[in-house]
């Protein structure tokens, strides 16, 4: 009888162990296409930086618990090269590797190739990209991770307007799809708050902006928007205005990139009255995201400012995960996702946008900031709160 | 141009024809073999990359290196483009002889302007054309889609069943792929003779009564409608046609592939790509160092490997086929063409 | 009139950079045969080293642009003895190489410096004005200096024996060197002094425009475009091309827009190359 008992006891603790260890270990893994080479390379860093910290942070902090099983959270990021085919390539690459959460890409050809593979596949994706058709109703499981021009334009325009005279604008960027949706919706805005507008589109791989410079001030317009022309090229184009004796203010109605402008041009002096979109207003809660960033991986942030946004959506990916319990079910994810709310710890609150210019509600909006510079010195960011539809 | 004796001409195929054409009815199988959507994605990669690669094969057949490969793709692509869009074209058979058909005819204008030019001259007009077309692209904006592309495209049909998922892509590609090679293998083989005469020198051969402007042309406006199979293959993959596709830079990879694979023989082609495609999806997992770790291997095979991989197998062979009979090397030699090392 | 003036002005400053370009690119072709798509990367080179030593060792700006066309001209000697030097017989080879290497450059440096623009100021600041028509001091002492080194080039290329040799060269190698130039020296020193012409550029001109990793991509489209349509090899039609490329760049764009301008500009050349392959002062349609 002893015996029975004990070697039903031992059967028991046996048989219990053997559960507890073949309970799989739960491993989230994250795809990441993000441009790590070329003139956009600066952005999928950015991107992939904060990936890797959301992803690290999650792990510490055991944010990812399945049925009572905390999950590993591992980053892959592929190079897309900001091409269709690139994007495509990649997200198959990720199919391969049986990933379905996706965080990227950067670019507007980028997203048109990823896309259908997202939807073959059944992955849930959060993109970038300011162009028209980045979300929509076709693709129900892909998620834009911050509002375009069509969202934070017209605070900014009317904080220029406060500010500085102007009844006429000349708009510049490249000549292919990152530049013309972002600069005619630049130019709708414009129109609606009285401003009328030219549109001037050049070359990509242009180095020399002088004679585009001189075609903008033909018309004599009173301000510049230099709209999502690259921050290298956005430098020249107003070290060269302001050589060519433009005097007036100009804006940056597109990605982040002040500093690097501002080298370029030579300065905060030459850029003068400068107003842009800051994805992020900087504060303590900010900077404490910052100093977070350093201690877990070891180095500072990437610089670009686009870094903030991709924490944000890189977060909120995993809330949804997390709200779903399932690190594989696109519609699931999906699903949990559109009831969350629009919030992080050290950026703020927002909510969802998207259905009067997408056609789907999937936009998320949260605060960002106006940044100003005036007569050459920088103003104190302002604040803006997050965009109501429209 | 009198013609050799049956008992002395080569077979109409080589090996070289028999065993590109062979690969690419094995490509056939792969779907059935594999779910893998990487290495799905990876042979349709290949597959297309070889195809527009043999638009720069073959006028390397008569040593004039083409830029333009992108832009007759991007003519393949965007045909094929619209008439699935705002025709509702979808028949696979009817968009694949449109987009080589539309690709040649639209040659046959450029060809007359430029097929006079040699050398380097044909190189650099070839690639102001790619850049012409891209700016064509952007401002033909209401035809073509500006610079957002075509998006959207329909699914071909094959008979009537709609080819959508990830294998029936592949065999699509595998078969444009292999109508390409086999358009490109008639047409080097049926005319070598002719090819080589020009390659070698084409002042003599006209002075001893070829007309090479006949050949370029015909050359000219066959690789073009490759090209544009090439074209309608990455279209259908992406089903958009988008002009990030069809980029002048992208022609330098084409002419590396065929290059590196060794521009003696059609093999050359679909080996060069198939190790050049895999090796920089293998380096974009490096990040920021994909493209230098690209251009070290493209110096390294250069340096080792002048006349490409073929050149280096076939020296390979040679070696090795010394003791057995001259007879294979004979064979060898006549075969790949111009026996270029 | 005043815009067609100021327009004219924006065209010539452009010419002496294309020109500056297109001389090291005719000398490779010219000389060695080569079409040399490394060009681009050690014109960013010239612009990397020159800001590494004035904006973070400190040198004056001078100085730092000699060392910026010393390093790219020795990188180019040696990369010619080699790399190049195995397979310059072989057109399609060298094409390969010196791809392969504009690749490498250009990553190393992306990969040294990171990808952003870094602040590397021309150390003369300023405008001359007079009413609507202005050009930047900086402007015009590139257009100094091109100019400086075209008369240079052309002086070393036509009238030294050293020209004389790299030119017997071009036209026939083996018997050059049977009548007993050394080309072994000679084909290296061509390509250094070359890629230090294209070093300079980049550092003179990198600080009026923008210094980043990728502004060597454009550099290979305009300087090959620019030698074809001046003529193979030769120095004077090369710079007449780059004049002539720079002002119809700046008509084209300032009076039809950025893609117009563009697109007016290629077919006009290509125009130009069907009607007159040999380029305006080539003498045949040289088979490369």
């Amino acid at each position: 009888m002893k015996i029975s008992i004990g070697r039903l006891l031992c059967g028991t603790v046996l048989a219990s162990a053997a559960l507890i260890g073949g309970a799989t270990a739960c491993e989230l893994k994250v795809g990441v296409p993000a441009v790590l080479s070329g003139p956009a390379a600066q952005w999928g860093i950015a991107l992939r930086g904060a990936m890797e910290f959301a992803a690290k942070e999650a792990m510490e902090e055991k944010r990812i618990v399945i049925n009572g099983v905390p999950c590993t959270v591992s980053v892959m990021p592929i190079d897309t090269k900001y091409t269709a085919e690139g994007a495509a390539s990649a997200m198959n690459a990720f199919a391969a590797a049986n990933i379905k959460v996706i965080v990227g890409p950067v670019g507007s050809p980028e997203v048109t190739g990823m896309k259908p593979v997202a939807k073959r596949n059944r992955m849930v994706a959060m993109v970038n990209s300011f162009a028209k058709n980045s979300i929509g109703p076709e693709w129900p499981t892909v998620f834009h991770i911050g509002p375009g021009p069509s969202g934070w334009a017209g605070p900014i325009i009317d904080e220029g307007l406060k500010r500085f005279k102007f009844k006429s604008v000349a708009i510049v960027a490249p000549n292919d799809q990152g530049g013309t949706d972002i600069a005619s919706v630049n130019a709708q805005i414009f129109k609606a708050k009285g401003v009328a507008p030219t549109e001037e589109y050049y070359q990509r791989g242009t180095t020399n902006f002088a004679p585009i410079v001189t075609r903008m001030l033909a018309a004599k317009p009173d301000a510049i928007d230099l709209a999502s022309s690259p921050a290298g090229d956005a430098g020249i184009i107003v070290k060269q205005l302001r050589q060519a004796g433009f005097n007036g203010p100009i804006f940056r109605l597109g990605g982040p990139g002040t500093e690097e402008i501002a080298r370029v041009a030579g300065g905060y002096d030459v850029l003068k009255d400068f107003l842009w979109f800051e994805p992020i207003a900087m504060d303590d809660n900010t900077r404490a995201l910052e100093k977070k960033y350093e201690k877990l991986m070891g180095a500072p942030r990437p610089e670009n400012a686009d870094f903030f946004r991709w924490v944000f959506a890189a977060r909120m990916t995993l809330k949804a995960i997390q709200a779903a319990q399932s690190i594989d079910d696109a519609e699931k994810i999906s699903a949990a996702m559109r009831k969350l709310p629009v919030e992080d710890e050290h950026i703020g609150k927002g909510h969802w946008i998207g259905q009067k210019f997408f056609g789907i509600n999937q936009e998320m909006s949260y605060p960002f900031a106006i940044g100003i510079i005036e007569g050459g010195k920088q103003q104190p960011y302002k604040r803006a709160d997050a965009v109501k539809e429209g | 141009m009198k013609e050799l004796p049956a008992s002395e001409r080569a077979p109409f195929f080589g090996t070289y024809e028999k065993v590109t054409l062979g690969l690419l009815l094995l490509a056939f199988a792969v779907p059935f073999l594999t779910r893998n959507p990487q290495i799905l994605s990876q042979s349709n990669l290949i597959l297309i990359a070889a195809t527009a690669a043999l638009g720069v094969y073959i006028m390397l057949r008569m040593d004039l290196m083409s830029f333009a490969v992108p832009a007759f793709m991007a003519v393949g692509g965007y045909t094929v483009a619209m008439l699935g869009i705002r025709s509702g074209v979808t028949d696979v058979f009817a968009l694949a002889a449109a987009a080589f058909l539309v690709s040649a005819l639209c040659a046959v204008p450029l060809g007359w302007m430029i097929l006079r030019l040699k050398g380097v001259y044909f190189v650099l007009v070839t690639f102001v054309l790619t850049e012409i077309c891209q700016l064509l692209l952007f401002e033909a904006g209401p035809l073509t889609g500006g610079s957002n592309g075509l998006v959207g495209m329909p699914s071909v049909t094959v008979f009537g069943y709609e080819m959508y998922d990830n294998s029936h892509v592949l065999m699509i590609t595998a078969g444009l792929a292999f109508v390409g090679f086999l358009i490109a293998a008639v047409l080097t083989r049926a005319l070598r003779y002719e090819f080589a005469a020009i390659e070698k020198n084409d002042v003599l051969a006209e002075s001893l009564g070829l007309a090479c402007w006949k050949y370029k042309a015909l050359a000219f406006s066959v690789a073009a409608g490759v090209s544009g199979l090439a074209g309608f293959a990455l279209v259908n993959m992406l089903l958009t046609a988008h002009p990030t596709s069809f980029s002048p830079l992208s022609s330098v990879n084409y002419i590396t592939y065929a290059i590196v694979g060794g521009k003696g023989s059609i093999l050359g082609t679909l080996i060069g790509a198939a190790i050049l495609v895999s090796a920089t999806e293998f380096f974009a997992l490096r990040g920021e160092l994909s493209p230098g770790l690209y251009g070290l291997l493209i110096i390294v095979m250069t340096l080792v490997a002048p006349g490409g991989i073929m050149g280096l197998a076939e020296n390979f062979f040679r070696r090795f086929g010394k003791r057995d009979s001259k007879a294979l090397e004979t064979k060898v030699a006549v075969q790949s063409g111009s026996g270029h090392s | 009139m005043e815009g067609l003036i100021a327009t004219g002005l924006i065209g010539i400053s452009l010419g002496s950079q294309y020109a500056l370009l297109a001389l090291g690119f005719t000398l490779i072709f010219g000389i060695l045969g080569v079409v040399n798509f490394a060009h681009g990367g050690f014109y960013v080179m010239g612009g990397y080293v020159a800001y590494f030593c004035a904006a973070i060792i400190g040198l004056p700006y001078p100085l730092a642009v000699l060392v910026a066309v010393a390093s790219t001209a020795a990188l180019g000697w040696l990369f010619e003895v080699f790399i190049l030097e195995r397979v310059i017989n072989d057109h399609q080879a060298t094409l390969m190489v010196t791809m392969g290497f504009y690749l490498v450059i250009a990553t190393a440096i992306l990969v040294i410096f990171g990808a952003e623009s870094p602040q590397f100021d021309f150390p003369l600041q300023g405008v001359w004005r007079a009413g609507a028509i202005y050009i930047p001091y900086a402007n015009m002492v590139v257009l100094g200096v091109c100019l400086a080194a075209i008369v240079g080039v052309y002086w070393l290329v036509y009238r030294t024996n050293v020209g004389r040799s790299m030119r017997a060269m071009a036209e026939d190698r083996p018997v050059a060197s049977a009548l007993g130039m050394r080309t072994k020296m000679l084909f290296p020193f061509a390509f250094s002094l070359a890629t230090g012409l294209a070093g300079l550029t980049g550092a003179l001109v990198t600080p009026i425009l923008a210094l980043a990793p990728h502004v060597g991509d454009p550099v290979l489209a305009f300087s090959f475009l620019t030698v074809i349509l001046g003529g193979l090899g030769s120095v004077s039609g090369a710079t007449l091309a780059a004049f002539l490329v720079g002002l119809i760049e700046a008509y084209a764009a300032v009076y039809f827009g950025g893609s117009k301008g563009a697109l007016i500009l290629f077919v006009l050349v290509l125009v130009i190359l069907v009607l007159r392959p040999q380029g305006l002062l080539g003498k045949e349609a040289r088979r490369a």
